[in-house]
């Protein structure tokens, strides 16, 4: 177990690295490079070069590399070439609201998904499987922001129960009743993508359990057939739909790109497109490397869950995960 | 199947009474000659004889080239140009003035945007999906074929593409690089082959281990030829199934990366863009955000059906168990009597 673990952790600082390089490398490949972008217009050439010196832009690109990482590593992100603001102090509280958006879409896509995941998985081609299969197709083959639009439309502007974007309406900033009603639409977006991918999993893994001999064999016995789902299948059609959910983890900061920009939700996705409809590239920088991270960790989390919950994992034994 | 038919019908035809109404074979038909004429049906034909029998990969594909007939023959169905601003007539309702779905607030054609968009959106989707092919079989074949410290660097390199977040990516490439076609099918490419490479190297693992691999190596074939010839050409079937699942993906990603303004751009249209553009005129007219849409679910949805129809023909073992589960079905409503 501590072998693997560190094995993943230096795999994962391996990744980060290899990340931090690209990314640095994507931005100073670009037409121009940064230094278009950062230097006002129409400068003088002595002037340029005094800004590109101050800058540090004149260094060689390992130098500048070199410092951008320890930077980072010190929890600086960056400026903005514009304002000169800390990118920073702009990003995490964007992140929050990404994470109440996501985090709210996440939670009720759960609740419905693997509920109804299990329950179609004992009444295979049943009504309420098809209505099921139904919506995956759905939410796979529906963009998503169309979705959106569609639910602007028809309840807020047509029918006016909800507020059509934004995160607070006017002078109303904290109250939760507020903040409640404007994540109702978002959130329904956000929670059909789930859904769609949650109920197949859930559905896939508890058929695949309740195939096996050992529910026979439990069925021959006379267990309850309640029983034998809940205690005998489930526990173990959840392993790989814990390891699913935890993939999906870093999402919750990083995937809510198309309805916040469709929502006006002041979150990082819509933040990441303003800046780099912008070219504001240190910001983008900051964002890619941080989304890496966390997308990482997740990762690594979602490894370690597995492992806690699927002993095979846990005591590498010679079964391993192929049994 | 036509053999057996044949058959009974010859075989009928010792009775007057039955053959009366079908008539009799030609005199020439010799049952033998027609078997043997016949070659046994090539694994293209399998296919399509499974595939032709679900409905919803036949939907499917009927609704696929509608819209790649629509998109190719777009300047010959509309009379209109598709970017041209008519101020004179904006937001006209849909039917006016020969506008079978009217025009948007500068006075373009609506319908005719949506067969140019299809054009823009198919090119995409197919080129990206070619291009993924092309990068995950080289990527997946080499790694697989070769295996040892080749395949552990490759697939690590996998495991890599695979964190990133992709449209975080796009979107950064298509910041910094200009947003023209071209880089839009590379970077979409580039960021979607690794489910390819995994399952090319998957496919190879196993067929390098077959005898005709070992035979074609004795004869003295290259690595490459094994590869080309031999094995690419067993492993094409899934790679079809994934490729087809792709165009979907790919299409949705276009048009997704468009809405934010970083994909198409005007004066060149494509789904994405009349969406973006349909959401800021949403007062004016609410049904021009359904058009684009509606389209973009129409080819993913008929691409996702093809893809799953491609997939559940070639495996043998899906019609199996979907007919043991339904048997068991059968026999937990109706079978009350104990048996």
């Amino acid at each position: 177990m501590t072998e693997y673990l560190v094995r993943r952790l230096l795999q994962s600082v391996l990744v980060i690295f290899l990340i931090t390089v690209a990314t640095f490398l994507l931005i100073h490949a670009a037409p121009g490079g940064p230094t278009q972008v950062m230097l006002a217009p129409g400068l003088s050439p002595e002037a340029m070069a005094q800004q590109k010196e101050n800058m540090g832009l004149d260094q060689p690109l390992p130098v500048q590399y070199i410092k951008w990482v320890g930077n980072l590593l010190q929890g600086d992100l960056g400026y903005t070439f514009k304002n000169h603001i800390p990118v920073g102090d702009l990003l995490w509280p964007r992140m929050m609201n990404t994470l109440i958006l996501m985090g709210v879409a996440w939670f009720v896509a759960l609740v419905i998904a693997i509920p109804w995941g299990i329950y179609n998985s004992t009444r295979e081609y049943g009504l309420s499987d098809q209505t099921s299969s139904f919506i995956s197709y759905l939410g796979f083959a529906m963009p998503s922001f169309w979705f959106g639009i569609l639910l602007q439309q028809y309840l807020s502007l047509g029918l006016d129960w909800f507020p059509l974007s934004d995160m607070h309406s006017r002078g109303k900033d904290g109250e939760i009743g507020d903040l409640f009603m404007h994540l109702v639409l978002p959130v329904s977006v956000l929670a059909l993508g789930f859904l769609a991918s949650y109920m197949k999993y859930a559905r896939a893994s508890m058929l695949e359990v309740l195939d096996q001999d050992y529910i026979r064999t439990a069925r021959a016995k006379g267990v309850k057939e309640r029983k034998v789902v809940f205690r005998h299948a489930l526990r173990n059609a959840l392993i790989p739909i814990i390891t699913v959910i935890g993939l999906d983890l870093p999402i919750l900061v990083s995937g809510a790109v198309l309805t916040e920009n469709v929502f006006n939700w002041p979150g990082m996705g819509r933040f990441y497109v303003e800046n780099a409809l912008a070219r504001e590239y240190s910001v983008l920088m900051a964002i890619t490397i941080v989304t890496a991270v966390i997308v990482i960790i997740g990762n690594l989390l979602a490894d370690i869950l597995y492992a806690v919950v699927d002993p095979r994992v846990r005591l590498g034994g010679k079964g391993g995960k192929a049994a | 199947m036509s053999d057996m038919k044949a058959e009974t019908t010859a075989g009928m035809g010792t009775d007057p009474l039955v053959t009366a109404p079908f008539g009799l074979p030609p005199e020439s038909y010799d049952p033998t000659s027609a078997k043997l004429s016949k070659r046994p049906p090539g694994p293209w034909r399998m296919l399509w004889s499974k595939f032709s029998r679900n409905p919803y990969a036949m939907t499917g594909l009927v609704v696929l080239v509608f819209f790649v007939v629509m998109a190719l023959l777009a300047p010959w169905i509309s009379k209109y140009d598709p970017s041209r601003i008519d101020m004179m007539f904006p937001n006209l309702k849909p039917g006016v003035d020969g506008h079978l779905l009217g025009t948007d607030e500068l006075g373009r054609d609506i319908f005719t945007r949506l067969l140019y968009s299809a054009r823009i959106s198919l090119l995409i989707g197919f080129s990206v999906a070619l291009a993924s092919v092309i990068i995950g079989s080289i990527v997946g074949a080499i790694s697989g074929y070769f295996g040892g410290w080749i395949d552990t660097i490759f697939m690590r390199f996998v495991d890599v593409m695979y964190s990133v977040p992709t449209l975080f990516l796009n979107i950064l490439v298509l910041a910094i690089f200009s947003s023209e076609i071209k880089y839009m099918i590379m970077i979409l490419a580039l960021t979607s082959w690794m489910s390819i490479a995994r399952l090319v190297r998957g496919n190879f693992l196993q067929l390098r281990e077959m005898q005709y691999v070992e035979a074609a190596r004795a004869i003295g074939v290259s690595s490459w030829g094994i590869i080309f010839r031999h094995l690419l050409r067993n492993a094409s079937f899934p790679i079809i199934v994934n490729a087809t699942l792709m165009v979907g993906s790919a299409i949705l990603s276009e048009s997704a990366l468009s809405f934010l303004g970083l994909g198409i751009q005007s004066p060149a249209t494509s789904w994405g863009v009349m969406l973006s553009n349909a959401q800021e005129f949403m007062l004016v007219d609410k049904l021009q955000a359904v058009y684009p849409g509606l389209c973009i679910l129409l080819v993913v949805l008929a691409v996702n059906f093809i893809g799953d129809g491609i997939r559940d023909a070639l495996d043998p073992r899906q019609g199996m168990s979907k007919t043991r589960r339904r048997l068991k079905q059968w026999q937990k409503n109706y079978s009350k009597s104990g048996n």
